[in-house]
């Protein structure tokens, strides 16, 4: 892909479909809304919606796809009768045993229950610091908020997950 | 931050920015010198610490099978998504005859001897030695 050109979604699809689909399924937590996000995201790129800046590929792929997620965040918010993606009494996961816990080792299912209970804008910061793996500037610019606020958001962030997973 | 009794602020928010390696050297040997003084940033540094470690080992999960490729659906032809289509519900009828109705049993004794004469015809001509074996004229050892 030549610098500069917008990539299609059939490239993203072909080349970063596992990539998509697990940024997708770590902000919301279950496989349907992952799925509808993927579409969502695909579309967006197909409709050249998103101003590519040559770089990191995933980088912007992973913008495009925590900013829909916000997006349809917001929408439900506005509309009370549809079901909220984030929903602690639903979201709440069972309590880790105390050995496992001090063992460091946390099941992959508590942990993406535990990422479901917090509030999408920390949600959203965590993932895209440690599933991502962006650095504070760019997740900044993704979300388009100060670093300061990103550095809050990932602390904050972890430390609820810390208190849900106790 | 919180101003400490000592005057010193907690790092808070830093200290995940500290893991991250977000911090300029002067920022990080400020919050470590901290760290050394304080049991409850100590604590707040561990809990992070583990939460951190909890995301970033999660796996990478793969899309559900054909997830991609049935959004490729909306843009083929028209004409080959029904005649894929058609070949799709051809195959299923099948399938559905093959599975319900019992292969029939052909009566076989007739063309076994027409084979067998067959067989003995072309032996003879071309002077196949199995024919020596199986002499033509032999369908009643067959058919009992």
């Amino acid at each position: 892909m030549p610098d500069g050109t917008v990539p299609s979604w059939e490239e993203v699809a072909r080349d970063h479909g596992r990539f998509l689909y697990t940024v997708a399924f770590r902000l919301t937590g279950n496989d349907d809304d992952a799925q509808d996000l993927v579409q969502e995201v695909l579309l967006r790129v197909r409709k050249g919606l998103e101003t590519y800046r040559p770089g990191s590929l995933e980088g912007w792929l992973s913008r495009i796809t925590t900013n829909t997620f916000l997006d349809e965040v917001r929408r439900r918010r506005r509309r009370p009768t549809d079901p909220l993606p984030e929903n602690p009494d639903r979201a709440l996961p069972p309590s880790m045993a105390a050995d496992e816990a001090l063992a460091g080792g946390a099941l992959p299912d508590d942990v993406q229950s535990a990422l479901r209970a917090l509030p999408a804008d920390y949600r959203a910061a965590v993932v895209l610091c440690d599933v991502v793996g962006l650095p504070y500037q760019e997740i900044a610019d993704a979300l388009d908020v100060p670093v300061g606020t990103v550095r809050s958001r990932i602390h904050r962030g972890r430390a609820m997950l810390r208190q849900v997973l106790a | 931050m919180t101003a400490t009794p000592t005057g010193g602020e907690h790092p808070g928010d830093d200290l995940s920015a500290l893991l991250d390696g977000e911090l300029s050297s002067a920022e990080e040997a400020a919050v470590q010198a901290h760290l050394v003084g304080c049991l409850a940033c100590r604590h707040e540094m561990e809990a992070v610490s583990v939460a951190r470690q909890w995301v970033r080992a999660l796996p990478p999960v793969d899309a559900p099978f054909g997830l991609y490729e049935r959004m490729l659906v909306p843009y083929r032809p028209r004409r080959r998504r029904l005649a894929m289509a058609m070949v799709g519900a051809a195959a299923a009828v099948a399938a559905v005859l093959v599975s319900v109705a019992p292969a029939p049993q052909a009566p076989v004794d007739p063309s076994v001897a027409t084979l067998i004469e067959a067989h003995a015809t072309s032996a003879s001509v071309d002077g196949d030695p199995v024919t020596n074996l199986a002499p033509a004229g032999v369908p009643v050892s067959i058919h009992r």
